[in-house]
């Protein structure tokens, strides 16, 4: 006990000692991440694979059952729900049977032009372990990893629309940095006036869009998709629609569904070939070759 | 000083770790993927200064600085340095115990929000002057209240459901302490 007593004396040079170097080491880790970040990026990742699966098991029973009471809660409301999904079914009707149309004559068109889609890409599915945990950073957590051969900056969707991009990759988990975080910049382009933009995410639901030639000849309602420049995200991934805000500003709409993100879909992408602009399509040894043949 | 016996000081601080634990599960359940939702107090810093002014010897240094680093690490942080402003300010609460053992927890509270507003406000600070991207003004301004706020609930949580309390004039075996 009187050694005990004297181990932890308070304001003791003993304690003092360890109270600077621990701030050392913590100062010495913040101005390291600051310097490497990327060193230390991975560090966090391989942490968070650490821990976080070893939750899991206790996280999907907490999760479902917090979810079964907000589902509990909806059900009061459930007669107004009816109603307007009923509504909203007849619309669908409608747009199905336009759908399916469209989808007749795209086969066709298809066909007759012997497209092939591009057979790279392919895509994962992960289930979703946890979110950032903090109001200030929107990020999920995948259980899909370098395992099974997720690489950095390839884009994620849910079912409809962009979610993000893997950013932080260790052996079992991924994480997402979603559209939304602050830190998110994704080209895009807006149909049908064929503009492009920056989605420039600002920790709002709806991120606006920045880097835009002529407002003027854009509408609300406009689709955005991702237009493939940089390199990151492949071309042609849906967005979301342009809304304009009070403030007049224009914003995304995103077609993914924040609220409840269960399942992701991590695009493989193996990046797209650049064109180059040269003019001489056969190289120089190409052309000796071509040349010899001519002249025998 | 007084201190328990080691065994339920390791209890304990096994207890302390296994709250902070807790507290992290909860924030990284997978419920919050939209943006817009409820901001929560920061009660890992919370109830590191309220267990700090009344059993320092339940959370040592050492134990602070590693799960503060790593609530950084899980929570997206930039890691270390929110861990050091919250160690500092709790090893400044642990040397002032001795002062607020008698005083009434109005002066802890004062004290406790004093570090509270100072870790948020040198955070943003230090991480303005390395040009780090900093969180919105709005959002983080309200999280320091709504800590500051939640303290006295934290207090009541540690004193009352965890038996955390300060050490009694009978457990330091001297007199004259007022109650």
């Amino acid at each position: 006990m009187a050694k005990d007593r004297n181990s932890i004396d308070y304001g003791g040079p003993l304690r003092r000692l360890v109270m600077a170097v621990l701030i050392l080491a913590l100062t010495g880790t913040f101005l390291l991440w600051r310097i490497d970040s990327p060193r230390v990026e991975r560090f966090r990742a391989q942490v968070t694979d650490r821990i976080v699966p070893n939750m899991d098991w206790a996280m999907a029973p907490v999760t479902g059952t917090i979810n079964l009471f907000r589902d509990f809660q909806s059900y009061r409301r459930i007669a107004q729900q009816n109603a307007e999904l009923r509504r909203e079914l007849r619309q669908m009707e409608a747009w199905k049977e336009a759908a399916l149309q469209l989808e007749q004559e795209n086969a066709r068109l298809l066909d007759l032009n012997n497209v092939r889609l591009d057979p790279r890409l392919t895509y994962i599915t992960g289930v979703v372990l946890a979110d950032s945990g903090s109001p200030f950073r929107q990020s999920v957590l995948l259980n899909v990893g370098a395992r099974d051969g997720i690489v950095e900056g390839w884009a994620t969707m849910d079912g409809i629309g962009l979610v993000g991009r893997v950013s932080g990759v260790a052996q079992n988990t991924a994480r997402v940095i979603m559209v939304t975080d602050a830190s998110s910049r994704v080209p895009a382009i807006i149909q049908p006036s064929g503009q492009k933009a920056i989605v420039a995410g600002d920790n709002s639901a709806a991120p606006p869009i920045d880097f835009l030639e002529n407002p003027d000849l854009v509408r609300p309602g406009d689709r955005v998709i991702t237009s493939g420049d940089g390199g990151v995200f492949p071309a042609g991934l849906l967005i979301g629609q342009v809304a304009k805000d009070p403030g007049g500003r224009l914003r995304v709409r995103l077609a993914a569904d924040y609220e409840r993100l269960e399942f992701l879909r991590v695009l493989r992408h193996y990046g797209t070939e650049p064109v180059s602009d040269t003019t001489d399509v056969l190289s120089a040894d190409e052309a000796a070759l071509l040349q010899e043949e001519v002249t025998e | 000083m007084t201190e328990a016996p080691p065994a339920r000081q390791w209890t304990m601080r096994i207890a302390f770790s296994a709250l902070v634990m807790v507290i992290l599960f909860f924030h990284m359940l997978p419920l919050q993927t939209a943006t817009g939702g409820w901001i929560w107090p920061d009660l890992i810093f919370a109830f590191a200064l309220a267990w700090s002014v009344r059993r320092p010897d339940y959370v040592p240094a050492v134990l602070l600085a590693g799960l503060f680093l790593l609530a950084d690490l899980l929570l997206q942080r930039p890691p270390g340095l929110w861990a050091v402003l919250a160690l500092i300010a709790c090893s400044q609460m642990q040397n002032q115990a001795r002062n607020l053992r008698d005083a009434s927890l109005a002066t802890e509270f004062m004290s406790a929000a004093a570090w509270i507003v100072g870790v948020g406000v040198g955070y943003r600070i230090i991480l303005a002057i390395l040009l780090v991207e900093t969180p919105s003004l709005g959002p983080a301004a309200l999280q320091i209240i709504v800590t500051v706020i939640a303290y006295p609930a934290v207090v009541a949580v540690t004193h009352a459901l965890m038996g955390i309390r300060k050490t009694t004039p009978h457990d330091m075996g001297s007199t004259g302490v007022r109650t």
